[in-house]
């Protein structure tokens, strides 16, 4: 049962040490060793349909790494099932390996969301690695909207997201990175050593739909450069894997903008292999970032499942 | 880790012949519609992103960053592929290619200028690996993307690795550029000052493009990539992107 468990997150481990752009970082911490318990959190959601429901029929952790059952509290989607990510560390530190399995049956549906921001805090050894695997099967239906990330100075931190999709199911997937506390110190903008995220997908009998690996790497790069950020801090990347008919609708509802004066920056784009839309927002703050991921949820909500978004949390 | 192969900037063809071969292939004027493209500036200009020959650089050297980055990285691939007649290797390196073509009017840029690249050498040179290229293109086999159809026309032409991906990273900062003389005020002499300059950085891109693996491509250009979805949508557009 042991070796199995350790399968399942041994490619976080595996990971890290293969990356080139980790090869500079592969010695250890002076506190805890990488990958070790408590260091190495696991989290695996299995959603199934049951009658007009989702439920959470799987429920795999390890901390830390948790989360605790599904929530039915929308009134636009009633039967949706809502998991809250819980990382009972409240942050990723050097050495930390997070596996998240997310698993959607056919016709299930699912929103997955984080408590709060994650904090990638600083390093002087090694680096943290997170490993995402996503598989919808047949009209199946995930939004998976956690909350933002804020890499401190000098952080290393590594995200590999492998997607199988059915061609029937639909995925909204959104990633914020902020630029990190620059509120806080000026040098915390764009302060981390090296942020690495990619994101993978593919259809479940095998053919490759796509690929993004987003490098950023502000020592070799310059992050202000025009065509790079320019004058934002925070970046939105929003994946909508969904058959073509949902994705040209939605495209035909979405604008596509550089605002110099309000600062902010957005548009879509077409997937290869008709795998979907992909939409970049920039802002200069964080709020402007989440409001235009939260318009096209609407969208995306309105012309797959013909549901409308309930009001937000006033927390949130 | 790969280290630079011994053939990738070997000499083997006359230096003279060599060095006429790569102008030709490598020149604006080579037809295989560039001069159609303007990656993105068009948006960059008409949103203020680009307005001087300050921003216009900076702007053309993070074309001339991501394309070492990503697209170098598959040229020198496929000049190696085509050079060892592994074809199962340069179908596997286009499909890698594309798939990391985000948005639609890079697509169509990679996959136009591809087949073109290769009709024009199946039809100049006339080596039968070009030929095979293009009847896997017509088939549907392949999607053709430039890069791979640069790298595998220099190795069929004895013409070095390095050359191809001096030869793509030129075309990229020349693709800009001259698209800037059309959409913005800017002299003949500006746009040849940046172009001078980027040149310079192409050594160390180079170098670092020979030693990555295919699968370190890697990107991260988000304002660019939000000027090309804005060209998109565009109702007057000069350019094809």
């Amino acid at each position: 049962m042991m070796s199995s468990d350790t399968a399942r997150w041994a490619r976080a481990e595996a990971l890290g040490v293969s990356m080139p752009e980790l090869a500079a970082y592969q010695d250890e911490p002076q506190q805890m060793r990488s990958g070790t318990a408590g260091k190495t959190g696991f989290l695996h959601l299995g959603f199934e349909r049951r009658g007009c429901r989702t439920i959470l029929a799987n429920l795999q952790r390890r901390a830390p790494y948790m989360a605790q059952r599904a929530l039915y509290f929308d009134q636009a989607m009633p039967d949706l099932a809502h998991v809250f990510l819980i990382t009972t560390t409240g942050c990723l530190l050097q050495g930390d390996r997070l596996t998240l399995d997310i698993a959607l049956g056919p016709r299930a549906q699912a929103h997955v969301t984080s408590q709060s921001a994650t904090k990638v805090h600083s390093m002087d050894a090694n680096y943290a690695v997170q490993v995402q695997t996503i598989t919808l099967e047949d009209d199946a239906y995930l939004e998976f909207l956690p909350d933002p990330l804020i890499p401190h100075r000098h952080a290393r931190f590594v995200s590999d997201t492998q997607i199988t999709i059915a061609p029937s199911a639909t995925l909204l997937c959104s990633e914020i990175v902020q630029s990190g506390r620059k509120h806080y110190r000026s040098s915390e903008c764009f302060g981390a050593t090296m942020i690495s995220l990619a994101t993978a997908a593919a259809r479940p009998e095998g053919p490759r739909l796509f690929v993004e690996k987003l490098l950023i790497d502000p020592q070799r790069y310059v992050m202000r450069q025009t065509g790079v950020m320019g004058p934002f801090d925070v970046l939105g990347n929003v994946i909508v894997c969904t058959p073509k008919n949902h994705a040209d609708r939605i495209l035909e509802r979405l604008t596509a903008d550089v605002d110099l004066t309000t600062g902010v920056a957005f548009g879509a784009c077409r997937l290869p292999h008709d795998a979907g839309l992909i939409y970049k927002i920039l802002g200069c703050e964080t709020a402007q970032v989440k409001a235009k991921v939260r318009e096209l949820w609407g969208v995306v909500r309105e012309e797959v499942v013909g549901a409308r978004l309930s009001p937000p949390f006033l927390w949130r | 880790m790969r280290t630079t192969t011994a053939n990738d900037c070997f000499e083997a063809l006359g230096s003279a012949i060599s060095f006429a071969r790569m102008l030709q292939f490598g020149e604006s004027m080579f037809p295989i519609g560039g001069f159609s493209f303007s990656c993105a500036l068009e948006s960059a200009v008409q949103k203020g992103v680009v307005t001087d020959a300050s921003t216009l650089r900076a702007f053309t050297l993070t074309a001339v960053e991501q394309a070492a980055r990503g697209d170098g990285i598959a040229v020198i691939a496929a000049h190696r592929a085509a050079s060892a007649g592994d074809v199962d290797a340069l179908i596997h390196i286009d499909g890698e290619v594309y798939a990391r073509k985000l948005s639609d009017e890079a697509r169509l840029m990679s996959v136009r200028m591809g087949k073109r690249f290769t009709e024009m050498g199946a039809q100049v040179i006339g080596a039968p690996l070009l030929r095979k290229w293009l009847e896997c293109i017509d088939a549907s086999v392949v999607m053709g993307c430039y890069p791979v159809a640069l790298g595998m026309n220099f190795a069929i032409q004895n013409l070095t690795a390095q050359q191809a991906f001096v030869v793509l990273q030129y075309g990229t900062a020349s693709t800009i550029l001259s698209a800037a003389l059309r959409l913005m005020k800017i002299s003949h002499v500006e746009t040849q000052r940046i172009l001078f300059d980027l040149s310079g950085l192409t050594e160390a891109a180079y170098e670092s493009a020979a030693r990555a693996h295919l699968s370190s491509m890697a990107s991260y250009a988000p304002l660019a990539e939000i000027l090309a979805a804005i060209h998109t949508k565009a109702h007057v557009r000069l350019f094809m992107s």
